[in-house]
């Protein structure tokens, strides 16, 4: 029996289910008749003695004694008791105590039909699952499709939003740059004023003695007058011409204008920065010389403001610190003559340090802040080790896409270190953008060294370039040539005295027009230029003076014609970077000069200001 | 092999494991002064054998990229195991990269002359590859016994 089942049956087996076959199986053996056999019919079965089939027979077929069991699964393969309500009243032909179950399929002989005896819905076995499976996987499908086409979007305008903000702050830049020009013009417009006023008062002085009579005659219509030479002339009140006060009132209210909407873009754009910083200190303070005096009031500890001034030193404007007018300043530029001296000092200790230790401490008066942009884990991981053990702080950043996100987003570092190939935004890419609204000086990381490639870095805003492998000591001589600023002098000399360290380092790189660069680091007037290379311990208060005017603070005392000095110290440390530029700015590129000067702040700002603004 | 080279100069005076141009003293030396403990090693030993991983991974998709002849993938795979193989100081796995950067970029290998039959460059790499996959082999082999790991079975 059994036999034949498996085998007739091996087709259905797959597909009906064990219970029912077990349960036909059962009721193919004779012997159990007298306790569950087939009902009369053949179209149903009977259980006619509860107790023996429950204690017998199930443990048997189905492995266990429970008839509650039994009737459950019966239940859920749409077996139905058979009820005999309507018949004879209420009494089963098999006696009263006999349970009788049929289902449409479930008949005796006919073994085939047991394939279409299946679970009630709520467990299906089959064709159920499939639709189960079916939908959510389409529903899944669908939320999915729509999931990523929200990212894309959002992602999309996520880049829209950069580009945007980019081109804004871009944009913002610009217009500062411009009204920084305006500004200019207008002291030089001053100047002229003032000088117009001079030559003015002698005429009218001139006219007074040349007689009444002139003055007379004048009086009747003295501005309209067509002749130029008498409109001068004016009554005998010692008013200037009117067309001069005139000019003046115009130029002043000019003036007062120009310097409020540049102040609020200058806002503007320190906010994009997110670094709400100080704003450029206005040019048109009244009081010429402010710098001098305005110097000695200041209290702050040098070193400090020097760490602080990393940042400060990378724009570029420290040459528009030199007024354009003033030429002369051009050949009275007195380059930091100490760092000679200083120059065997740094040079010989690093490398001596180098082999002594593996943790290089180059003196930092605070970690400086560094960006490696790097694709490669190994030249990623390497590098940052290496610049962990010169005390420095690393941010890395996977391609030049990120590199510029960073940058963007308000990330401030004292250097970065870029690889040139890389995926997504290749490193020359990536500092081009950079350069748009940050000047942080960028080294250049990589094997492609050939002089085109290299002044193709140069050309989009590169600083210097770093040969890939690089090495330790290569590494460090990068961080000591740009990073100058951020370096103590060890014998207790004042901090600034780093510029000779990038001085004498630079001398290296592959750019050695450096000298120009150093004239920023002298002052306005240009007269102790020795202040800042920290030779001259002897001085100490001067170099204060110099820091004051990118404090807020002073903005006012600052005269207008003068403004541009103030930079100049900023400059200092500043100066390895740019060198090439520099001289070129220095020749007087008034636009040039303004936008470089212009983001000289942006960038000074953040740093520069909160330190400075402690002492007062 | 297991010969050392003692480097008086330096004070961390790392083992350097006789490695013959396979791989450059000086620049491995570097790596290895980094380490804090120089019996674990374990930022050079993390760096070799992220190294490892980097270049099994990147010789897969080099052959891949072969299959499909993709020579602009295949340039610039090269250069990126060169980048990591050059920081090592593996030399001539860095040469070859080099090469096949060149090659991809249907250049000669010296990246001078243009070479204009791409199934030539396809040749060039596919050789080149069979030869640093040895070369880098080779420097495995020293570095993972320097690192005191027993040699795989051949």
């Amino acid at each position: 029996m059994d036999r034949e089942q498996g085998l007739g049956g091996g087709g259905s087996a797959n597909s009906s289910s064990d219970f029912v076959r077990k349960l036909y199986k059962m009721l193919e053996d004779p012997s159990y008749s007298s306790v569950v056999r087939w009902g009369d019919d053949g179209g149903s079965f009977v259980v006619l003695e509860n107790e023996r089939f429950t204690k017998s027979i199930l443990p048997k077929h189905f492995k266990h004694s429970n008839f509650a069991s039994f009737v459950r699964q019966l239940n859920k393969y749409d077996f139905h008791k058979v009820r005999h309500n309507n018949e004879e009243s209420g009494h089963s032909p098999y006696g009263s105590g006999a349970w009788e179950f049929k289902h449409p399929e479930f008949k005796a002989n006919n073994k085939d039909s047991l394939d279409n005896i299946r679970r009630k819905a709520p467990a299906p076995r089959k064709a159920p699952q499939v639709v189960d499976e079916a939908v959510p996987t389409q529903q899944m499908d669908l939320v999915n499709s729509q999931l990523v086409a929200t990212q894309h979007q959002l992602q999309s305008l996520q880049q829209k939003f950069d580009e945007l903000s980019m081109h804004n702050n871009m944009l913002t830049q610009e217009l500062i740059g411009v009204q920084k020009t305006v500004v200019n013009h207008e002291h030089v417009m001053q100047n002229v004023m003032s000088y117009l006023h001079s030559v003015d008062a002698r005429q009218r002085r001139d006219s007074k003695v040349g007689g009444p009579f002139a003055n007379s005659e004048e009086n009747g219509g003295p501005s309209a007058n067509v002749d130029p030479s008498q409109q001068q002339i004016l009554p005998s009140d010692d008013e200037p011409a009117s067309p001069l006060q005139h000019a003046t009132k115009l130029l002043q209210d000019m003036n007062a204008d120009v310097q409020l909407n540049y102040k609020n873009l200058e806002h503007i754009s320190d906010i994009h920065n997110r670094n709400g910083a100080m704003s450029t200190p206005p040019p048109d303070g009244r009081h010429a010389r402010a710098p001098t005096s305005a110097g000695s009031s200041s209290s702050m500890g040098y070193s400090k403001l020097h760490a602080d001034q990393d940042q400060i030193v990378y724009p570029i404007g420290h040459t528009n610190g030199i007024d354009p007018m003033y030429s002369e300043h051009i050949h009275n530029i007195p380059y930091p003559m100490p760092s000679k001296e200083d120059i065997v000092d740094p040079r010989v200790s690093a490398p001596a340090g180098r082999k002594k230790s593996t943790q290089v401490d180059p003196g930092w008066v605070r970690s400086p802040q560094i960006l490696l942009v790097e694709d490669d884990p190994t030249c990623r991981r390497i590098g940052s080790k290496f610049l962990y053990s010169f005390r420095c702080a690393i941010d890395s950043a996977f391609d030049g896409l990120e590199a510029v996100n960073k940058m963007n987003a308000g990330s401030k570092y004292d250097l970065v270190l870029m690889d040139i190939i890389m995926p997504n935004l290749d490193g020359v890419s990536a500092c081009h953008l950079i350069r748009q609204f940050d000047h942080t000086p960028i080294i250049a990381m990589t094997s492609n060294i050939r002089s085109d490639d290299i002044s193709m870095y140069f050309q989009h805003g590169m600083n210097d370039v770093l040969p890939k492998p690089f090495t330790r000591d290569g590494l460090l001589n990068m961080l000591e040539k740009h990073l100058g600023h951020l370096k103590q002098i060890p014998d207790g000399m004042e901090p600034i005295s780093g510029n000779p360290m990038a001085q004498s380092s630079s001398g290296h790189s592959l750019k050695d027009e450096n000298s120009p660069t150093q004239s920023p680091s002298t002052i306005s007037n240009w007269q102790s230029p020795s202040q800042f290379s920290g030779i001259s311990p002897t001085q100490p208060a001067p170099p204060h003076q110099y820091m004051h005017p990118m404090h807020p603070g002073y903005t006012q005392d600052q005269s207008p014609v003068q403004y541009p000095a103030p930079h100049t110290e900023m400059a200092a440390p500043q100066r390895q970077m740019q060198h090439r530029r520099q001289i070129s700015e220095i020749g007087g590129d008034d636009i040039a000069n303004d936008q470089k000067r212009q983001r000289m702040y942006d960038q000074t700002a953040p740093m520069g200001m909160q330190p400075m603004a402690r002492p007062r | 092999m297991a010969a050392r080279s003692e480097n008086a100069e330096s004070d961390g005076s790392p083992d350097l494991p006789d490695c013959g141009d396979a791989i450059d003293p000086t620049t491995f030396e570097q790596i290895l002064e980094m380490d804090d403990d120089e019996e674990e090693r374990e930022f050079s030993r993390s760096i070799v054998y992220g190294f490892f991983d980097q270049a099994e991974v990147t010789f897969t998709k080099m052959d891949a990229a072969l299959d499909t002849s993709d020579l602009p993938t295949l340039s610039s795979l090269g250069h990126f195991l060169k980048g990591s193989s050059a920081t090592l100081g593996l030399t001539k796995v860095k040469d070859s990269c080099e090469k096949i950067q060149h090659f991809g970029a249907m250049k000669d290998e010296n990246g001078t002359h243009d070479v204009t039959d791409r199934q030539r460059c396809l040749q060039l790499i596919r050789d080149t590859l069979k030869k640093v996959k040895v070369e880098y082999k080779e420097a495995e082999k020293i570095l993972k016994r320097f690192y005191h790991e027993p040699d795989m079975p051949q």
